[in-house]
């Protein structure tokens, strides 16, 4: 045997390793017991609501996002703690990829942050629930100063009449181009009021020139802004209250027109439109090339443009502009078993309110609410992208229609189904008609259960 | 009550112990049971508090209507309610219940096939040989990484590696990885390459088989189809159950290549719909937890028949060198 251990002279070592293991424990039961004493004696710390305004408070705060935005939340938080020293903050950020799943387990857990960041698809879901503070006392009493927002703004953090989210800034859904490409091809660049049939005829020419290695445009049938934004142009909705506004026809007139743009190559083949479906910034088919154009938010211009050497543009949706409207692009809600209420709602005044904020966040989460704030931040917006972004929504702004009530709970599980069925008729596994029909019956029962 | 741990560190007590008068023996003993358990607590709180305790409570809730974000106060008990809808009212499920059970059939067997194959050619301590072990091992310790599948999305997309090496050959691929009809096979194929495991777990029973019996085959003129067949099949045999079972309860828990190659979403057209992604979002997506915590406990009940089903098998095929039966 290689490890052979030197016995220790005059006497069995293992009575000695006995004695100290014996000595161990006994060290180690006491430490446990102090431990645990110790946790509980915090944890009794914390728990106390203080009635001293300047006691100390440690709000938590949860946001998706990148680099860039860690930065200037950062940076603006450290502004309110400067203002009130009293005031710090557990900060936790992380991409948007399994932030839902970390927020739900918090929540689920009674541990949810104090301040949290959430957006139109979960409002509902957390509002109704009851796991978000109803905000509207602060709202009326100027704690929460809303004043200067557009009220269709505010309306839209509004569920079931309680105010559960403080939008954060305005976006709206653009359609965005690769303007590099386009006029390479000689062609003209899409404009906000074409028809859904002059895109797709147009879409048709920019395959056909470029001998189809550019696909005209990316087929959004899988996408709900679309369908929201072509339903509503012919006087109708996604969401009537509890149930889908639309009709199993509608859906499936939506499959065929863009069945009609896949067969005439206007629109790429199915495992294309595919890579995209997902969302993900990265693999939009304007940035990798694949089509000229995109379907998405007008601010991610910014984030679309690291992503490719050529210029892009952004315009509206086709079809009528008064389709869309002015949607909160995120909120800050606070978690309703919070010890700190009006600290909270007092952080997130500061932070949609101040014009220094303002200036650090710039339109990252989306165009500023507060519409002073806007006027003093969007001149002095540096980056080309986001000034095109900006600028595109504040001429939109008078064409807007009114805005819808928040998406229902189960408005996630609805996104996912319209790209699953979308899909089946994309990959042809499925006529336009019966995708539709199933689409519309799971999504009602997603809403309603 | 199991045996003390200091007993099984400290033979050498042992004998004092039995010679001691009868009382003392009892406490002490008594005493170094506790010890163990003491010594064992660090696992055995993570087993109750991380595994057992929540099992049995996604049990219970599972008979409740419970969604993720509910209060407590909303729970309601609904009896089997959640499996009845499985069973009778979720095409989804029935669905997903079908592409695990393609996956695993087809995965497993190839996966162990492979993973015989190899460790039969790296038998022999030929130079180089410990090379190509790790080598073919390798791709298990990446096993089940994101960034693996991600690779392999990227390979097996339309102008991915896989299609750039078939149009050397003038064939014109499909986009495998994002066509409803080859999706599952490219992650049958994912699985079946990471056959490292088993094949190590091979390697060491191959080792374990007396030279003796393949020179007396020899001497008595058995081509290496005999020997391989009656002798080296039947001594493996333990072996090839261990790897059996092993396989079969990994393969039906596929998970992440399924998430990370459809974008958590089971597509394009819930082709890799696997049932732990189906229960993954429903629990997540839908927040409907109670029904998960049901779809869960079937999948837990199925797997252990299952296995039960493969030990009963083992009596017929599965032969123990030592002569011992079962």
């Amino acid at each position: 045997m290689p490890n052979t251990a030197p016995l220790a002279p005059g006497g069995s070592p293992l009575d000695h390793v006995t004695a100290s293991r014996r000595t161990l424990l006994r060290g180690l039961g006491a430490a446990a017991l102090l431990g645990s004493a110790g946790v509980s004696l915090a944890a009794c710390g914390d728990d106390k609501p203080s009635a001293d305004p300047n006691a100390p408070v440690e709000l938590s705060i949860f946001w998706w996002g990148g680099d860039a935005r860690a930065k200037s939340t950062d940076a603006a938080l450290a502004l309110y703690t400067k203002a009130h020293p009293n005031v710090t903050f557990k900060k936790t950020w992380q991409a948007n990829a399994g932030y839902y799943d970390k927020l739900a387990t918090l929540t689920a857990g009674g541990n949810a942050p104090d301040i949290f960041q959430i957006d139109d698809g979960a409002l509902s879901e957390y509002a109704e629930r009851h796991q978000t503070l109803d905000l509207s006392a602060y709202k009326d009493s100027k704690k929460i100063d809303v004043s200067k927002f557009p009220p269709s703004l505010v309306q839209y953090g509004v569920v079931d009449g309680a105010f559960a989210g403080v939008p954060t800034g305005e976006n709206t859904p653009g359609m965005i181009y690769d303007e590099t490409a386009i006029t390479a091809l000689g062609l003209a660049v899409p404009t906000t009021g074409m028809s859904w049939e002059d895109l797709i005829t147009w879409a048709e020419q920019v395959t056909t020139k470029s001998g189809g290695k550019l696909y005209g445009t990316m087929d959004p049938s899988a996408d709900y802004k679309a369908l929201w934004i072509w339903l509503r142009q012919q006087g109708k909705q996604l969401y009537d209250g509890k149930k889908l506004g639309c009709t199993a026809d509608d859906v499936a007139k939506w499959f065929d027109l863009w069945k009609g743009a896949r067969d005439r190559k206007a629109a790429p083949p199915a495992d294309i439109i595919h890579t995209a479906n997902a969302g993900d910034v990265t693999k939009q088919l304007v940035v990798t090339g694949k089509a000229a154009t995109s379907f998405l938010w007008a601010n991610q211009v910014t984030e679309l443009a690291k992503a490719t050497k050529n210029k892009l543009g952004v315009v509206a949706y086709p079809g009528d502009p008064s389709a869309q409207w002015a949607r909160a692009a995120m909120y800050l809600s606070i978690y309703k078993g919070t010890k700190h209420a009006d600290t909270a709602a007092d952080v997130i005044n500061f932070l949609v309110n101040s014009p220094d904020v303002g200036k650090l966040w710039g339109t990252d989460r989306g165009l500023s609410a507060n519409t002073d704030v806007r006027a003093a931040v969007v001149p002095g917006l540096s980056d080309a992208n986001a000034k095109a972004s900006s600028d595109f929504e504040t001429q939109l702004a008078s064409k807007f229609g009114t805005a819808p009530a928040v998406p229902p709970k189960g408005h996630v599980k609805v996104r996912s189904l319209l790209i699953t069925y979308a899909e089946n008729v994309q990959y042809a596994k499925a006529t336009s008609a019966a995708a539709a029909d199933q689409f519309v019956n799971e999504a009602n029962a997603a809403i309603a259960g | 009550m199991p045996p003390s741990l200091a007993e099984a560190v400290h033979p050498a007590e042992a004998p004092a112990v039995t010679r001691a008068p009868r009382r003392r023996p009892t406490t002490a003993r008594r005493g170094e049971g506790l010890a163990g358990y003491v010594f064992l607590s660090p696992w055995l709180l993570g087993f109750l508090g991380i595994t057992a305790i929540p099992m049995l409570f996604s049990l219970v809730l599972s008979f409740t209507d419970y969604e993720l974000l509910d209060s407590w106060s909303d729970v309601k008990f609904v009896g089997f309610a959640n499996y009845h809808k499985m069973f009778t009212a979720d095409p989804h499920y029935w669905h997903s219940v079908g592409v695990t059970v393609r996956y695993a059939l087809i995965a497993v067997p190839l996966k162990l096939a492979a993973a015989l194959g190899v460790a039969l050619l790296l038998r022999r301590d030929r130079r180089g040989n410990g090379t190509f072990r790790s080598l073919f091992y390798l791709p298990s310790l990446l096993g089940g990484s994101v960034a693996l599948s991600l690779v392999w999305l990227a390979m097996f997309s339309r102008d991915g590696a896989f299609n750039a090496f078939l149009r050397l050959f003038g064939i014109e691929g499909k986009p495998w990885a994002n066509d409803p009809d080859w999706a599952l096979a490219t992650l049958i194929l994912l699985a079946v390459w990471q056959f490292g495991a088993p094949m190590v777990i091979f390697l060491a029973g191959l080792k374990q088989i007396p030279n003796e019996y393949y020179e007396a085959a020899s001497v008595d003129g058995a081509s290496r189809w005999r020997k391989f067949w009656h002798i080296t099949m039947p001594m493996l045999s333990p072996v090839l159950f261990f790897n059996l079972v092993l396989e079969v309860i990994h393969g039906f828990q596929g998970f992440t290549g399924a998430f990370v190659l459809s974008g958590g979403t089971g597509g394009p057209v819930d082709s890799t719909l696997m049932y732990t992604l189906n229960l993954y979002l429903a629990g997540f997506t839908d927040f409907k937890m109670a029904y998960a915590s049901a779809m869960a406990w079937v999948f837990l009940a199925v797997l252990g028949v299952l296995t039960a089903a493969i030990f009963s098998t083992g009596r017929f095929w599965v032969h123990y060198a030592d002569g011992e039966e079962n």
